[in-house]
Protein backbone atom coordinates (compact mmCIF):
# COMPACT_ATOMS: atom_id res chain seq x y z
CA UNK A 1 0.00 0.00 0.00
CA UNK A 2 1.20 3.51 -0.87
CA UNK A 3 1.97 5.62 1.86
CA UNK A 4 0.05 9.16 2.05
CA UNK A 5 3.38 10.87 1.45
CA UNK A 6 4.22 9.25 -1.45
CA UNK A 7 0.43 9.75 -2.91
CA UNK A 8 1.33 13.44 -2.21
CA UNK A 9 4.15 13.76 -3.98
CA UNK A 10 2.17 12.29 -7.03
CA UNK A 11 -0.89 14.77 -6.38
CA UNK A 12 2.29 17.45 -7.08
CA UNK A 13 3.64 15.98 -9.78
CA UNK A 14 -0.31 16.68 -11.58
CA UNK A 15 -0.99 20.26 -9.83
CA UNK A 16 2.64 20.95 -11.92
CA UNK A 17 0.83 20.05 -15.25
CA UNK A 18 -2.17 22.25 -14.53
CA UNK A 19 -1.48 25.52 -15.86
CA UNK A 20 -3.87 27.66 -14.20
CA UNK A 21 -2.30 26.78 -10.89
CA UNK A 22 0.70 28.88 -9.70
CA UNK A 23 3.91 26.28 -9.86
CA UNK A 24 5.14 28.73 -6.46
CA UNK A 25 2.41 27.54 -4.07
CA UNK A 26 3.56 23.67 -4.76
CA UNK A 27 6.34 23.80 -2.61
CA UNK A 28 4.89 23.71 0.89
CA UNK A 29 1.52 21.06 -0.44
CA UNK A 30 0.10 19.45 2.89
CA UNK A 31 -2.41 17.52 3.58
CA UNK A 32 -4.41 20.45 4.73
CA UNK A 33 -3.77 22.49 1.81
CA UNK A 34 -6.77 23.39 0.13
CA UNK A 35 -7.14 23.33 -3.73
CA UNK A 36 -9.50 26.24 -3.89
CA UNK A 37 -9.00 28.02 -1.35
CA UNK A 38 -4.97 27.75 -0.63
CA UNK A 39 -3.99 27.18 -4.47
CA UNK A 40 -6.59 29.98 -6.27
CA UNK A 41 -7.37 26.47 -8.52
CA UNK A 42 -10.24 27.25 -10.56
CA UNK A 43 -13.46 24.96 -9.76
CA UNK A 44 -13.42 23.97 -13.38
CA UNK A 45 -10.11 22.36 -13.36
CA UNK A 46 -10.63 19.73 -10.42
CA UNK A 47 -12.78 17.05 -12.51
CA UNK A 48 -9.07 17.60 -14.69
CA UNK A 49 -7.21 16.70 -11.47
CA UNK A 50 -9.16 14.07 -10.50
CA UNK A 51 -8.63 12.25 -14.10
CA UNK A 52 -5.65 12.89 -13.48
CA UNK A 53 -5.56 10.86 -10.28
CA UNK A 54 -7.33 8.15 -11.41
CA UNK A 55 -4.60 7.88 -14.29
CA UNK A 56 -1.61 8.27 -12.15
CA UNK A 57 -2.55 6.00 -9.28
CA UNK A 58 -4.39 3.02 -11.37
CA UNK A 59 -7.78 3.98 -9.71
CA UNK A 60 -11.55 4.29 -10.60
CA UNK A 61 -13.37 6.87 -8.41
CA UNK A 62 -17.11 6.26 -8.20
CA UNK A 63 -19.31 9.29 -9.07
CA UNK A 64 -20.99 9.71 -5.72
CA UNK A 65 -17.49 9.87 -4.31
CA UNK A 66 -16.34 12.83 -7.21
CA UNK A 67 -19.44 14.75 -5.89
CA UNK A 68 -18.92 14.50 -2.55
CA UNK A 69 -15.19 15.40 -2.73
CA UNK A 70 -13.75 17.95 -0.17
CA UNK A 71 -11.23 20.26 -1.61
CA UNK A 72 -8.46 19.32 0.59
CA UNK A 73 -5.75 17.19 -0.64
CA UNK A 74 -6.02 14.85 2.21
CA UNK A 75 -9.58 14.30 0.97
CA UNK A 76 -7.93 13.43 -2.32
CA UNK A 77 -5.70 11.05 -0.58
CA UNK A 78 -8.60 9.66 1.53
CA UNK A 79 -10.29 8.82 -2.03
CA UNK A 80 -7.21 7.30 -3.20
CA UNK A 81 -6.58 4.89 -0.53
CA UNK A 82 -10.27 3.84 -0.19
CA UNK A 83 -10.62 2.96 -3.92
CA UNK A 84 -7.29 1.19 -4.20
CA UNK A 85 -8.39 -0.78 -0.80
CA UNK A 86 -11.66 -1.72 -2.85
CA UNK A 87 -9.57 -2.82 -5.91
CA UNK B 1 -33.38 53.15 -35.11
CA UNK B 2 -30.56 54.98 -36.46
CA UNK B 3 -30.09 57.97 -34.27
CA UNK B 4 -29.45 61.11 -36.70
CA UNK B 5 -25.95 62.45 -36.90
CA UNK B 6 -24.31 59.55 -35.27
CA UNK B 7 -21.41 57.99 -37.43
CA UNK B 8 -19.76 54.84 -36.81
CA UNK B 9 -15.78 55.25 -37.34
CA UNK B 10 -12.98 52.18 -37.20
CA UNK B 11 -10.11 52.84 -34.73
CA UNK B 12 -8.38 49.64 -34.49
CA UNK B 13 -7.52 46.40 -35.56
CA UNK B 14 -5.71 43.22 -35.61
CA UNK B 15 -5.85 39.58 -36.02
CA UNK B 16 -4.41 35.76 -37.57
CA UNK B 17 -2.68 36.68 -40.73
CA UNK B 18 -1.59 33.16 -42.44
CA UNK B 19 2.23 33.21 -43.17
CA UNK B 20 2.17 37.01 -41.33
CA UNK B 21 3.98 37.73 -38.41
CA UNK B 22 1.75 40.67 -37.69
CA UNK B 23 -0.72 43.07 -39.15
CA UNK B 24 2.14 45.08 -40.88
CA UNK B 25 3.72 41.89 -42.21
CA UNK B 26 0.34 41.44 -43.88
CA UNK B 27 -0.38 44.44 -45.51
CA UNK B 28 3.59 44.57 -47.09
CA UNK B 29 2.68 40.63 -48.45
CA UNK B 30 -0.71 41.94 -49.76
CA UNK B 31 0.23 45.21 -51.87
CA UNK B 32 3.63 43.19 -53.06
CA UNK B 33 1.07 40.60 -54.90
CA UNK B 34 2.38 37.94 -52.92
CA UNK B 35 0.38 34.51 -51.77
CA UNK B 36 -0.14 33.39 -48.53
CA UNK B 37 -1.49 30.03 -49.87
CA UNK B 38 0.62 26.92 -48.82
CA UNK B 39 0.53 23.67 -49.33
CA UNK B 40 -0.60 22.04 -46.26
CA UNK B 41 1.37 18.89 -44.64
CA UNK B 42 -1.59 17.71 -42.16
CA UNK B 43 -3.76 17.48 -45.31
CA UNK B 44 -1.31 16.06 -47.35
CA UNK B 45 -0.75 13.08 -44.78
CA UNK B 46 -4.03 11.58 -45.69
CA UNK B 47 -3.17 10.74 -49.47
CA UNK B 48 -5.77 9.68 -51.80
CA UNK B 49 -8.48 10.09 -48.88
CA UNK B 50 -8.27 13.97 -49.42
CA UNK B 51 -8.96 15.81 -52.86
CA UNK B 52 -7.21 19.10 -52.05
CA UNK B 53 -3.70 19.77 -50.34
CA UNK B 54 -3.91 23.51 -50.09
CA UNK B 55 -4.84 26.29 -47.46
CA UNK B 56 -3.98 29.38 -46.03
CA UNK B 57 -3.53 27.47 -42.64
CA UNK B 58 -1.63 29.17 -39.78
CA UNK B 59 0.50 27.32 -37.17
CA UNK B 60 0.70 27.06 -33.40
CA UNK B 61 4.16 28.62 -33.74
CA UNK B 62 3.36 31.51 -36.01
CA UNK B 63 1.04 32.67 -33.75
CA UNK B 64 3.60 32.01 -30.81
CA UNK B 65 1.98 29.43 -29.24
CA UNK B 66 1.94 25.60 -28.22
CA UNK B 67 -0.34 23.00 -27.97
CA UNK B 68 -0.66 20.94 -24.81
CA UNK B 69 -2.20 17.30 -25.33
CA UNK B 70 -4.34 15.34 -22.66
CA UNK B 71 -2.15 12.41 -21.32
CA UNK B 72 -5.41 11.29 -21.15
CA UNK B 73 -7.24 11.18 -24.24
CA UNK B 74 -5.84 9.93 -27.34
CA UNK B 75 -6.44 11.59 -30.80
CA UNK B 76 -4.49 14.48 -29.92
CA UNK B 77 -7.16 15.95 -27.35
CA UNK B 78 -5.65 19.95 -26.69
CA UNK B 79 -5.90 20.30 -22.93
CA UNK B 80 -4.66 23.65 -23.04
CA UNK B 81 -2.39 26.04 -25.61
CA UNK B 82 0.14 27.81 -23.62
CA UNK B 83 1.22 31.93 -25.01
CA UNK B 84 4.80 31.40 -25.06
CA UNK B 85 4.66 35.24 -25.57
CA UNK B 86 3.05 35.94 -21.91
CA UNK B 87 0.33 37.72 -23.67
CA UNK B 88 -2.60 35.79 -22.10
CA UNK B 89 -3.15 35.08 -18.70
CA UNK B 90 -3.46 31.28 -18.23
CA UNK B 91 -7.21 31.14 -16.73
CA UNK B 92 -8.13 32.87 -19.89
CA UNK B 93 -6.26 30.19 -22.15
CA UNK B 94 -7.93 27.47 -19.68
CA UNK B 95 -11.37 28.26 -21.65
CA UNK B 96 -10.31 29.15 -25.16
CA UNK B 97 -9.62 26.94 -28.49
CA UNK B 98 -7.11 27.98 -30.97
CA UNK B 99 -9.69 30.56 -32.61
CA UNK B 100 -10.76 32.34 -29.26
CA UNK B 101 -7.14 33.03 -28.88
CA UNK B 102 -6.34 34.32 -32.29
CA UNK B 103 -9.68 36.62 -31.06
CA UNK B 104 -8.38 37.46 -27.70
CA UNK B 105 -4.45 38.66 -29.13
CA UNK B 106 -6.78 40.79 -32.34
CA UNK B 107 -8.78 42.45 -29.98
CA UNK B 108 -6.04 43.17 -27.60
CA UNK B 109 -4.62 44.51 -30.52
CA UNK B 110 -7.14 46.65 -32.17
CA UNK B 111 -7.68 48.04 -28.30
CA UNK B 112 -4.50 49.31 -28.26
CA UNK B 113 -4.37 50.78 -31.50
CA UNK B 114 -7.87 52.36 -30.59
CA UNK B 115 -6.03 54.01 -27.55
CA UNK B 116 -9.00 52.85 -25.07
CA UNK B 117 -8.63 53.17 -21.51
CA UNK B 118 -9.63 50.87 -19.16
CA UNK B 119 -12.38 52.28 -17.91
CA UNK B 120 -13.52 53.09 -21.73
CA UNK B 121 -12.99 49.06 -22.50
CA UNK B 122 -14.56 48.11 -19.01
CA UNK B 123 -17.52 49.93 -19.99
CA UNK B 124 -21.30 49.29 -19.96
CA UNK B 125 -21.28 51.33 -23.39
CA UNK B 126 -18.72 48.95 -24.81
CA UNK B 127 -19.63 45.70 -26.53
CA UNK B 128 -18.00 42.45 -28.00
CA UNK B 129 -19.46 41.35 -31.02
CA UNK B 130 -17.18 38.29 -32.69
CA UNK B 131 -17.75 34.79 -34.59
CA UNK B 132 -17.27 31.72 -36.10
CA UNK B 133 -18.48 29.96 -39.26
CA UNK B 134 -17.74 26.27 -37.15
CA UNK B 135 -17.89 25.22 -33.93
CA UNK B 136 -14.31 24.13 -32.15
CA UNK B 137 -14.17 20.75 -34.55
CA UNK B 138 -10.62 20.22 -33.25
CA UNK B 139 -11.39 20.33 -29.99
CA UNK B 140 -14.78 18.09 -30.09
CA UNK B 141 -13.55 15.45 -33.33
CA UNK B 142 -10.76 14.07 -30.08
CA UNK B 143 -13.26 14.45 -27.46
CA UNK B 144 -16.14 12.85 -29.37
CA UNK B 145 -13.90 9.87 -30.06
CA UNK B 146 -12.67 9.25 -27.08
CA UNK B 147 -16.40 8.73 -25.28
CA UNK B 148 -17.76 6.53 -28.60
CA UNK B 149 -15.10 4.79 -30.22
CA UNK B 150 -12.81 4.46 -27.01
CA UNK B 151 -15.20 4.38 -24.11
CA UNK B 152 -13.71 6.60 -22.35
CA UNK B 153 -15.11 8.84 -19.19
CA UNK B 154 -16.73 12.09 -19.86
CA UNK B 155 -14.66 13.14 -16.92
CA UNK B 156 -11.43 12.90 -18.94
CA UNK B 157 -11.70 15.50 -21.24
CA UNK B 158 -12.20 17.99 -18.40
CA UNK B 159 -14.84 21.06 -17.79
CA UNK B 160 -13.57 22.66 -21.16
CA UNK B 161 -15.29 21.00 -24.23
CA UNK B 162 -18.31 23.37 -23.96
CA UNK B 163 -16.57 26.67 -23.13
CA UNK B 164 -14.05 25.86 -25.92
CA UNK B 165 -16.27 24.66 -28.63
CA UNK B 166 -19.65 26.15 -28.24
CA UNK B 167 -21.01 29.14 -30.80
CA UNK B 168 -19.94 32.59 -29.28
CA UNK B 169 -16.34 31.23 -27.44
CA UNK B 170 -14.83 33.71 -29.58
CA UNK B 171 -16.87 36.47 -28.07
CA UNK B 172 -16.83 34.68 -24.49
CA UNK B 173 -13.38 34.53 -24.55
CA UNK B 174 -12.63 37.94 -25.28
CA UNK B 175 -15.10 39.51 -23.00
CA UNK B 176 -13.44 37.65 -20.14
CA UNK B 177 -10.17 39.13 -21.11
CA UNK B 178 -11.21 42.78 -21.75
CA UNK B 179 -14.04 42.56 -19.19
CA UNK B 180 -16.48 44.92 -20.84
CA UNK B 181 -19.89 45.08 -19.37
CA UNK B 182 -22.09 46.11 -22.83
CA UNK B 183 -23.58 43.62 -24.99
CA UNK B 184 -21.98 40.26 -26.02
CA UNK B 185 -22.87 38.35 -28.25
CA UNK B 186 -22.05 36.25 -31.86
CA UNK B 187 -23.28 36.55 -35.47
CA UNK B 188 -23.37 33.38 -37.36
CA UNK B 189 -24.23 33.86 -41.14
CA UNK B 190 -21.56 31.25 -42.99
CA UNK B 191 -19.29 32.71 -45.01
CA UNK B 192 -20.73 36.35 -44.17
CA UNK B 193 -19.85 35.72 -40.57
CA UNK B 194 -17.25 37.98 -40.52
CA UNK B 195 -18.81 41.33 -42.18
CA UNK B 196 -21.95 40.21 -40.30
CA UNK B 197 -20.58 40.55 -37.03
CA UNK B 198 -18.93 43.95 -37.46
CA UNK B 199 -22.34 44.91 -39.90
CA UNK B 200 -24.29 44.19 -36.19
CA UNK B 201 -21.35 45.97 -34.27
CA UNK B 202 -22.20 48.91 -36.58
CA UNK B 203 -25.60 49.36 -35.86
CA UNK B 204 -25.76 48.37 -32.34
CA UNK B 205 -23.19 52.01 -32.46
CA UNK B 206 -25.40 53.89 -34.93
CA UNK B 207 -28.28 52.99 -33.09
CA UNK B 208 -27.21 54.48 -29.92
CA UNK B 209 -27.10 51.20 -27.69
CA UNK B 210 -23.05 51.21 -27.65
CA UNK B 211 -20.47 53.73 -27.94
CA UNK B 212 -17.77 51.52 -28.89
CA UNK B 213 -17.67 47.50 -30.12
CA UNK B 214 -15.14 45.32 -30.90
CA UNK B 215 -15.81 43.36 -33.90
CA UNK B 216 -15.30 40.57 -36.46
CA UNK B 217 -14.85 36.78 -37.01
CA UNK B 218 -12.28 33.90 -36.65
CA UNK B 219 -12.00 30.97 -38.22
CA UNK B 220 -9.20 28.68 -36.31
CA UNK B 221 -7.12 26.28 -38.68
CA UNK B 222 -9.14 23.10 -38.41
CA UNK B 223 -8.34 19.97 -40.61
CA UNK B 224 -11.51 19.06 -39.41
CA UNK B 225 -13.27 21.81 -40.73
CA UNK B 226 -11.36 21.34 -44.21
CA UNK B 227 -12.62 17.56 -45.10
CA UNK B 228 -16.02 19.00 -44.80
CA UNK B 229 -15.61 21.75 -47.91
CA UNK B 230 -13.41 19.39 -49.66
CA UNK B 231 -15.92 16.26 -49.63
CA UNK B 232 -18.13 18.65 -51.58
CA UNK B 233 -15.98 18.78 -54.25
CA UNK B 234 -15.40 22.41 -54.11
CA UNK B 235 -12.03 23.09 -53.30
CA UNK B 236 -9.66 24.16 -55.85
CA UNK B 237 -7.15 21.82 -57.23
CA UNK B 238 -4.52 20.80 -59.46
CA UNK B 239 -2.74 24.24 -59.32
CA UNK B 240 0.23 24.67 -57.24
CA UNK B 241 -0.49 26.62 -54.03
CA UNK B 242 0.54 29.85 -55.00
CA UNK B 243 -1.90 29.91 -58.45
CA UNK B 244 -4.89 27.64 -56.40
CA UNK B 245 -6.70 30.75 -55.74
CA UNK B 246 -7.63 32.25 -58.94
CA UNK B 247 -11.12 34.39 -59.31
CA UNK B 248 -12.76 35.31 -62.13
CA UNK B 249 -10.03 33.40 -64.63
CA UNK B 250 -11.79 31.07 -66.93
CA UNK B 251 -9.69 27.96 -65.27
CA UNK B 252 -10.79 28.13 -61.96
CA UNK B 253 -12.04 24.94 -59.75
CA UNK B 254 -12.99 25.95 -56.94
CA UNK B 255 -12.28 27.90 -53.42
CA UNK B 256 -8.92 27.25 -51.30
CA UNK B 257 -10.14 26.52 -47.51
CA UNK B 258 -8.01 28.95 -45.20
CA UNK B 259 -8.27 30.06 -41.64
CA UNK B 260 -7.47 33.28 -39.93
CA UNK B 261 -9.02 36.15 -37.57
CA UNK B 262 -9.48 40.06 -38.29
CA UNK B 263 -11.07 41.87 -34.93
CA UNK B 264 -11.89 46.25 -35.55
CA UNK B 265 -12.51 48.46 -32.70
CA UNK B 266 -15.19 50.66 -33.82
CA UNK B 267 -16.49 53.98 -31.67
CA UNK B 268 -19.04 56.55 -32.06
CA UNK B 269 -17.60 59.18 -34.38
CA UNK B 270 -17.40 62.22 -32.66
CA UNK B 271 -16.36 60.57 -29.42
CA UNK B 272 -13.60 59.02 -31.18
CA UNK B 273 -12.70 62.66 -32.44
CA UNK B 274 -13.18 64.46 -29.09
CA UNK B 275 -10.54 62.16 -27.53
CA UNK B 276 -7.84 62.83 -30.46
CA UNK B 277 -8.15 59.12 -32.02
CA UNK B 278 -7.01 58.23 -35.54
CA UNK B 279 -9.97 57.75 -37.80
CA UNK B 280 -8.98 54.35 -39.71
CA UNK B 281 -12.29 54.61 -41.68
CA UNK B 282 -16.00 55.88 -40.86
CA UNK B 283 -18.62 53.03 -41.74
CA UNK B 284 -20.75 54.89 -44.24
CA UNK B 285 -24.04 52.02 -44.12
CA UNK B 286 -24.28 48.24 -44.11
CA UNK B 287 -27.10 46.16 -45.04
CA UNK B 288 -27.89 42.33 -45.42
CA UNK B 289 -30.52 40.64 -47.12
CA UNK B 290 -31.20 36.84 -48.43
CA UNK B 291 -31.72 35.67 -51.44
CA UNK B 292 -35.31 34.06 -51.23
CA UNK B 293 -35.07 31.52 -53.64
CA UNK B 294 -34.71 28.23 -51.65
CA UNK B 295 -31.37 27.35 -53.03
CA UNK B 296 -28.83 26.77 -49.89
CA UNK B 297 -25.67 27.17 -52.37
CA UNK B 298 -26.40 29.02 -55.58
CA UNK B 299 -25.70 32.60 -55.89
CA UNK B 300 -28.32 35.01 -56.85
CA UNK B 301 -27.83 38.12 -58.82
CA UNK B 302 -31.05 39.53 -58.18
CA UNK B 303 -30.60 38.49 -54.36
CA UNK B 304 -27.00 40.70 -54.81
CA UNK B 305 -28.38 43.44 -56.50
CA UNK B 306 -31.56 43.91 -54.24
CA UNK B 307 -28.04 44.20 -52.01
CA UNK B 308 -26.50 46.72 -53.54
CA UNK B 309 -29.91 48.78 -54.07
CA UNK B 310 -29.82 49.11 -50.44
CA UNK B 311 -26.68 49.57 -49.39
CA UNK B 312 -26.56 52.73 -51.85
CA UNK B 313 -29.90 54.10 -50.36
CA UNK B 314 -28.00 53.91 -46.89
CA UNK B 315 -24.26 55.22 -47.71
CA UNK B 316 -24.94 57.27 -51.00
CA UNK B 317 -21.93 56.12 -52.07
CA UNK B 318 -20.28 54.85 -55.54
CA UNK B 319 -16.99 53.52 -54.71
CA UNK B 320 -13.44 53.28 -55.55
CA UNK B 321 -13.16 49.99 -54.98
CA UNK B 322 -15.48 46.94 -54.58
CA UNK B 323 -13.81 44.62 -52.47
CA UNK B 324 -15.68 41.43 -53.40
CA UNK B 325 -16.28 38.06 -52.51
CA UNK B 326 -14.52 36.81 -55.36
CA UNK B 327 -14.40 32.60 -54.14
CA UNK B 328 -12.70 31.18 -57.30
CA UNK B 329 -15.60 29.12 -57.96
CA UNK B 330 -17.48 28.38 -61.18
CA UNK B 331 -20.99 29.94 -60.05
CA UNK B 332 -20.24 32.35 -57.17
CA UNK B 333 -17.34 34.69 -59.64
CA UNK B 334 -20.02 35.82 -62.29
CA UNK B 335 -23.09 36.03 -60.54
CA UNK B 336 -20.82 38.70 -58.31
CA UNK B 337 -19.27 40.42 -61.12
CA UNK B 338 -22.14 40.95 -63.43
CA UNK B 339 -23.93 41.98 -60.35
CA UNK B 340 -21.75 44.81 -59.86
CA UNK B 341 -21.01 45.85 -63.05
CA UNK B 342 -25.22 46.26 -63.62
CA UNK B 343 -25.05 48.91 -60.61
CA UNK B 344 -22.05 50.33 -60.62
CA UNK B 345 -21.40 50.37 -64.56
CA UNK B 346 -18.89 49.54 -66.61
CA UNK B 347 -16.12 51.99 -65.59
CA UNK B 348 -14.60 54.34 -62.56
CA UNK B 349 -14.10 51.78 -59.91
CA UNK B 350 -12.05 48.79 -59.84
CA UNK B 351 -12.54 45.37 -58.07
CA UNK B 352 -10.28 43.58 -55.63
CA UNK B 353 -10.49 39.86 -55.07
CA UNK B 354 -8.29 39.44 -51.28
CA UNK B 355 -9.29 35.80 -51.70
CA UNK B 356 -6.85 35.32 -54.66
CA UNK B 357 -4.11 36.10 -52.14
CA UNK B 358 -5.24 33.91 -48.98
CA UNK B 359 -8.26 31.88 -50.06
CA UNK B 360 -11.56 31.55 -48.26
CA UNK B 361 -11.54 32.00 -44.39
CA UNK B 362 -14.79 31.13 -43.60
CA UNK B 363 -16.39 32.70 -40.94
CA UNK B 364 -13.36 35.11 -40.85
CA UNK B 365 -13.43 35.90 -44.56
CA UNK B 366 -15.77 39.36 -43.79
CA UNK B 367 -13.63 40.25 -41.29
CA UNK B 368 -9.97 39.84 -42.60
CA UNK B 369 -11.13 41.39 -46.26
CA UNK B 370 -12.68 44.65 -43.92
CA UNK B 371 -9.30 44.96 -42.59
CA UNK B 372 -7.59 44.57 -46.18
CA UNK B 373 -10.10 47.16 -46.95
CA UNK B 374 -9.73 49.43 -44.26
CA UNK B 375 -5.30 48.85 -45.42
CA UNK B 376 -6.94 49.82 -48.87
CA UNK B 377 -7.84 53.16 -47.75
CA UNK B 378 -4.92 53.39 -45.85
CA UNK B 379 -2.46 52.72 -48.44
CA UNK B 380 -3.75 54.23 -51.36
CA UNK B 381 -3.67 51.02 -53.39
CA UNK B 382 -6.18 48.68 -55.00
CA UNK B 383 -5.38 44.72 -53.38
CA UNK B 384 -5.40 42.76 -56.81
CA UNK B 385 -6.67 39.83 -58.12
CA UNK B 386 -3.91 37.18 -58.61
CA UNK B 387 -4.48 35.19 -61.02
CA UNK B 388 -6.87 36.59 -62.88
CA UNK B 389 -5.00 35.64 -66.11
CA UNK B 390 -7.71 34.59 -68.94
CA UNK B 391 -11.24 35.87 -68.18
CA UNK B 392 -13.96 33.53 -70.26
CA UNK B 393 -14.52 35.42 -73.50
CA UNK B 394 -17.92 33.74 -74.12
CA UNK B 395 -21.25 34.10 -72.71
CA UNK B 396 -21.64 31.99 -69.17
CA UNK B 397 -24.34 29.58 -69.86
CA UNK B 398 -27.08 31.48 -67.58
CA UNK B 399 -26.75 34.70 -69.51
CA UNK B 400 -28.45 33.05 -72.47
CA UNK B 401 -31.35 31.74 -70.93
CA UNK B 402 -34.22 33.21 -70.60
CA UNK B 403 -35.30 35.77 -67.77
CA UNK B 404 -31.77 36.73 -67.38
CA UNK B 405 -31.81 39.98 -66.93
CA UNK B 406 -28.38 40.94 -66.81
CA UNK B 407 -25.25 42.00 -68.52
CA UNK B 408 -25.17 40.15 -71.81
CA UNK B 409 -21.27 40.76 -72.21
CA UNK B 410 -18.83 37.72 -71.49
CA UNK B 411 -16.73 38.54 -68.19
CA UNK B 412 -13.62 39.60 -70.33
CA UNK B 413 -15.53 42.46 -71.37
CA UNK B 414 -15.00 43.82 -67.46
CA UNK B 415 -10.71 42.69 -67.90
CA UNK B 416 -10.29 46.54 -67.01
CA UNK B 417 -12.39 46.38 -63.91
CA UNK B 418 -10.15 43.67 -62.21
CA UNK B 419 -6.16 44.36 -61.91
CA UNK B 420 -3.65 41.22 -61.28
CA UNK B 421 -1.10 43.47 -59.94
CA UNK B 422 -1.80 45.87 -56.95
CA UNK B 423 -2.56 48.80 -58.19
CA UNK B 424 -1.79 52.79 -57.22
CA UNK B 425 -5.00 54.56 -56.88
CA UNK B 426 -6.77 57.16 -55.04
CA UNK B 427 -8.97 55.17 -52.78
CA UNK B 428 -11.60 57.13 -50.52
CA UNK B 429 -14.03 55.01 -50.83
CA UNK B 430 -14.47 50.87 -50.76
CA UNK B 431 -17.28 48.78 -50.57
CA UNK B 432 -16.85 45.47 -48.96
CA UNK B 433 -19.09 42.08 -50.20
CA UNK B 434 -19.26 38.82 -48.60
CA UNK B 435 -21.87 36.06 -48.96
CA UNK B 436 -22.81 32.71 -46.98
CA UNK B 437 -24.58 29.36 -47.78
CA UNK B 438 -28.21 29.67 -47.06
CA UNK B 439 -28.43 32.50 -49.32
CA UNK B 440 -27.19 35.40 -46.57
CA UNK B 441 -25.53 38.58 -48.35
CA UNK B 442 -23.47 41.40 -46.78
CA UNK B 443 -22.25 44.55 -47.75
CA UNK B 444 -20.76 47.12 -45.81
CA UNK B 445 -19.25 50.62 -47.35
CA UNK B 446 -16.39 52.49 -45.15
CA UNK B 447 -14.51 55.59 -46.12
CA UNK B 448 -11.40 58.23 -45.66
CA UNK B 449 -12.39 60.67 -42.77
CA UNK B 450 -11.57 63.52 -45.30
Amino acid sequence: MMERKEIIEGLVEILKTVRTINPDKLSVITEETDFIKDLNTPSTEMINIVAKTEQKFDVEFEDDDIDNLGSKVKNVVDLILKSKDKA
Amino acid sequence: MELPGRKVAVVGMGGAFPTCTNLSDFCRKIFSNQSLIREWDEAVAFGKNIRSTVSGYITDAEMGLDTIYSTLMEHNYPETYIDKLNRIPETNLATADIGSIWAMLGSMDAIKMAGWSVPETESEKTGVIIGSGGAGNVILRSAWHNFYELGKKTRVAGAHTVDRTMVFREAANVTCLIKNKGICESIGSACATGLGNIGYAYRLIKFGLQDRVIAGGVEGTSLETFIGFDGMQVLSRGFSASESSRPFDINRNGFVCSFGGGIVALEEYEMAKARGATIIAIIDGYFNNGDGDSDMFYPSFSGQKRLWQGLLAESGKKPDVVKVHGTSTHAGDPIELFSVVDVLGEDGFHISAPKSQFGHMLGAAGSVEFIASLLMLKEQMVIPCLNSINLNTELEPFQTEPGWVGPLKPMAAYRDLIPQKSLVKEVNTVTCLNYGFGGTNSAISISRDI
